[in-house]
């Protein structure tokens, strides 16, 4: 915390914008809460879910918070653990952001349970074989230390637990996410995942979903306060997140090449990167190529790349693109059958053999905006009432540039 | 008439209150205990013992059973249900922990206690006579039909050797 | 004392003769099914002493194991919830027709939990509901199950279900209820009661069950005679279910 030029402030905006904002967040939330009321009543017949696809769009919308959330750290992790003071201004907010996605999501994941009413049971029963029981450990271990990490940058008189708590913090979000992709990765018998590189892989997707979050959610939150984002910190994250989107792809790349050398792998590979199923063409044209081709050139493509509005439209199209990702990979992985006899062909009653569809219904869509919708009324309330928002970035980053 | 209704009318409006006056008064609705009485004297624990610690003899037996495969019959749920509950009323109609007369309920619902129990437990016992109880679409028929086929019933050790021995594809 | 020695004698002479009667009794016997599961005493837990496992001679199911499906049906009453669409139909056990992509011979056989002694269910469990008793029977507790659904994304034989809406007049000895997983449980009511699982019951001609740590069983000997071939064995869960024939 060396900037004591910073100054931090409440947003004090409340007109249109910030209300509009703010109830839009809350109709989300009243929209996850009827279609949870719903479910809980009726039961998960009236989702798309079913024994074949068991894990469906709120779930997607679950990993994506939580994997955001501990991307959206390394805002604050820059600062701080790697002492770029450029970024410092920016780790309450990270913290914030963290926190709120990180809420977000779970409370998609737990209204989502057969039995949501039980959750005390997961949280005084821990099978610790079970990576989801360290899962739950992580979250809230999470919360706790960028809630304490948060505190430690607003409250000068625990400013000396800044360091070691940021230190600790970006350790556990590291274990965290690389936790939340051992999900996939120790399912021995799906084909799609059973690979120990989803734990890096999910990492590098926080980094860039992460980013492009930040990115997004910090300039509306700037404009919107009618503060100054300073140019030149615009222009490093730029370079960052092509970085890290690079990194993802690399890695998908790597991934993908191993997969269809893999003999017990390469028909799921196959299914997944060239068959007729949807899968193959969200892969290809949202993942891939709207997700990251384009917004690369947007961000590096001497015509583009100087402007904020190709900034911005390349971070859109990253955080689609990861959704989207993250789509194939839940959903897709799921669709492709279970071998249960190899160099067979296997027919039953049970779906069997065949690649399962999957139609989310509108319930699940609910449930997972609203999710969405905690996220956004949490961060428009906290900038409200705490100090969160620097008023202005660019004396401290004009004065940093080496 | 109506002038004579119209004297009564206070006195009727007063009674009625009276009678919710007195419905309020009444204390736990009493609990019917004639399914249970026909079958036995008494409960699994003495009266005032099993009303106030049913819920932790359940609880710890139902461990006890899922975890330790321990199947006494003191405690069990289905016990209590058959001795409890009769599947039908006088009416042939079908009681359900919903009712306020299912044996469980009439307490439960007075003190506001919620259980989750019958959501899985069958809340009422099985009737001998209706082989297919849960459903309509049912598989009573083809339940017995491998014997209708022509293998011998028991599939003997040498049998099973002849059969091996002679084609493992 | 003479006396005692003729009754000594007479003694030796009919156990004797009783072994040998025995001797030849005792494959018929042993031959038929209800000596393989024996009652336990109603107030002692499962013992760790045994191991239960199936062996399934898929030639002899002329039906494929379709009267064993329907037995387990009948038994448990799954299979009608009435709002579930066919996909979120439970199903604890299926007939599964497989057929070889080079020879096209094909075979049915009934497949449902497999009863791992490794069981990946049990291993991914946040709360520990999804349990393996002493005697290697893996099943769901369905008291302590949150409905999270990660079990049935790690079952290599897809053998559990999820209820996905609200049941009356279950069966009373197999609970069954909205938002929890469920699987084959082996029909435990019945072996507690020394009662064989109602699939096998409704297969005699085609299926052992009983002890497989007991080396004199049915099972066990039968498995010596002749192996048996467990699904997807290269995955090293050591399933309990045997087939022979496929
Ligand atoms: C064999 C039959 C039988 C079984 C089994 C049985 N009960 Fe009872 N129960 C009775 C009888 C008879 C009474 C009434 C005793 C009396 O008149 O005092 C009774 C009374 C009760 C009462 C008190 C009701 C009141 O109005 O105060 C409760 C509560 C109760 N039983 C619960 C249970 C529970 C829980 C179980 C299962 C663990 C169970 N019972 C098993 C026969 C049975
Ligand atoms: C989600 C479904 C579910 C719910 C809810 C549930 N149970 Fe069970 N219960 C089961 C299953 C499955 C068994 C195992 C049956 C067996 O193995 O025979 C069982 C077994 C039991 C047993 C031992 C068997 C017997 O009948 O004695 C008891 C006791 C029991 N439950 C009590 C309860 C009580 C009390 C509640 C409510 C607080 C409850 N259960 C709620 C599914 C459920
Ligand atoms: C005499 C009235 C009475 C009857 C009859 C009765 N209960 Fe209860 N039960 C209660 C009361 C009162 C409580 C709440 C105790 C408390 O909260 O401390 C309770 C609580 C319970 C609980 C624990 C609920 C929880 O979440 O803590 C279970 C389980 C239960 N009852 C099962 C049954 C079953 C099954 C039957 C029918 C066989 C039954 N009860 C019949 C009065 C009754």
């Amino acid at each position: 915390m060396s900037n004591k030029a910073i100054v931090y402030s409440e947003v004090q905006q409340s007109g249109w914008g910030y209300y509009g904002v703010l109830m839009a967040g809350m109709a989300l939330v009243g929209l996850g809460l009827i279609a949870f009321f719903y479910l809980e009543h009726t039961g998960h017949y009236v989702t798309g879910m079913n024994n074949q696809i068991v894990w469906g769009l709120p779930h997607v919308f679950a990993i994506f918070l939580i994997v955001a959330a501990s991307g959206i750290l390394n805002i604050g992790s820059i600062g701080t653990v790697f002492n770029n003071k450029a970024y410092q201004p920016l780790g309450r907010l990270s913290g914030l952001l963290a926190i709120s996605c990180l809420i977000g999501g779970l409370m998609v994941l737990v209204l989502d349970l057969g039995r949501p009413d039980r959750l005390i049971i997961a949280m005084t029963h821990y099978n610790f074989k079970s990576i989801f029981a360290w899962n739950i450990i992580l979250y809230n271990g999470f919360l706790a230390l960028v809630g304490l990490y948060v505190w430690a940058m607003m409250d000068h008189k625990i400013q000396y637990l800044y360091k070691p708590v940021g230190f600790a913090a970006f350790f556990w979000r590291l274990v965290l996410t690389a936790g939340t992709g051992s999900i996939f990765g120790f399912l021995v018998a799906r084909e799609a995942y059973d690979s120990a590189i989803f734990a890096p892989l999910f990492i590098l997707i926080s980094f860039a979903l992460g980013l492009a979050l930040f990115i997004l959610i910090s300039y509306v939150l700037f404009t919107g306060a009618q503060r100054v984002l300073s140019k030149d910190l615009l222009k490093r994250k730029r370079y960052l997140l092509a970085l890290f989107m690079g990194a993802v792809l690399f890695f998908e790349a790597i991934f993908h090449i191993t997969a269809l050398y893999a003999a017990e792998h390469s028909h799921f590979e196959q299914f997944i990167l060239s068959g007729a199923s949807g899968y193959s063409l969200w892969f290809w044209l949202g993942h891939i190529v709207l997700g990251s081709i384009v917004p690369l050139c947007l961000l590096l493509l001497p015509w583009w790349r100087e402007q904020v509005s190709s900034l911005l439209g390349a971070a859109a199209l990253v955080v689609m693109g990861s959704f989207i990702q993250l789509y194939v990979i839940i959903i897709g992985g799921q669709a492709y059958p279970l071998t249960l006899f190899p160099n067979a062909t296997v027919e039953s009653s049970f779906f069997d053999g065949v690649i399962h569809t999957y139609t989310p219904t509108v319930w699940e869509l609910m449930l997972g905006v609203g999710g969405v919708g905690v996220t956004l009324v949490m961060i428009m309330i906290g900038v409200k009432v705490l100090r969160f928002l620097p008023v202005s970035l660019a004396t401290a980053a004009s004065g940093d540039i080496e | 008439m109506s002038a004579i209704f119209k004297t009564l009318k206070p006195l009727l409006v007063l009674l009625a209150g009276v009678w919710i006056l007195v419905g309020c008064e009444a204390g736990p609705p009493p609990t019917n205990l004639a399914p249970a009485k026909a079958k036995a004297a008494q409960c699994v624990e003495p009266t005032a013992d099993i009303r106030k610690n049913h819920m932790a003899y359940l609880m710890q037996h139902r461990d006890a059973t899922v975890l330790a495969g321990i199947r006494s019959k003191q405690y069990s749920l289905v016990e209590c249900i058959n001795c409890h509950v009769d599947p039908k009323r006088a009416d042939g109609s079908a009681v359900h922990y919903e009712d306020r007369d299912h044996f469980c309920a009439s307490c439960h619902t007075y003190v506001g206690v919620k259980i989750d129990c019958f959501q899985c437990h069958a809340d009422r016992p099985e009737l001998a006579n209706q082989t297919n109880y849960q459903h309509k679409l049912g598989s009573a028929e083809s339940y017995h039909f491998s014997h209708q086929l022509g293998t011998p019933a028991v599939l003997s050790l040498q049998d099973l050797q002849t059969i091996t021995s002679g084609g493992v594809q | 004392m003479t006396k005692n020695l003729v009754n000594e004698y007479r003694r030796r002479f009919l156990a004797g003769l009783g072994l040998m009667v025995g001797a030849t009794l005792l494959p018929e016997l042993s031959n038929t099914q209800a000596a393989d599961v024996t009652a336990r005493p109603e107030n002692e837990p499962a013992s760790s002493h045994k191991r239960w496992g199936m062996l399934i001679d898929v030639k002899r199911l002329t039906d494929g194991g379709a009267a064993m499906v329907a037995a387990c049906q009948h038994e448990h009453g799954w299979g009608h919830d009435p709002q579930a669409s066919a996909e979120q139909q439970a199903q604890w056990m299926r007939v599964v027709k497989v057929t070889d992509k080079q020879t096209l011979h094909s075979f049915s056989l009934p497949v449902m939990c497999q009863h791992c002694e490794k069981p990946p269910c049990v291993d991914v469990c946040p709360t520990g509901a999804s349990m393996k008793r002493a005697d290697g029977i893996v099943y769901v507790n369905k008291h302590t199950c949150i409905g999270c659904r990660y079990c049935m994304m790690a079952c290599p034989y897809k053998a559990r279900s999820f209820v996905h809406e609200p049941l009356k007049d279950q069966k009373p000895h197999s609970p069954r209820g909205i938002g929890t997983v469920e699987s084959c449980n082996l029909c435990v009511h019945r072996i507690d009661k020394g009662q064989l699982p109602a699939c096998v019951e409704a297969a005699p001609h085609a299926v052992i069950f009983g002890d497989l740590q007991d080396p004199d069983s049915r099972i066990s000997q039968a498995l010596k005679a002749s192996g048996g071939t467990q699904i997807r064995a290269d995955l090293g869960l050591n399933p309990q279910v045997y087939y022979l024939n496929i």
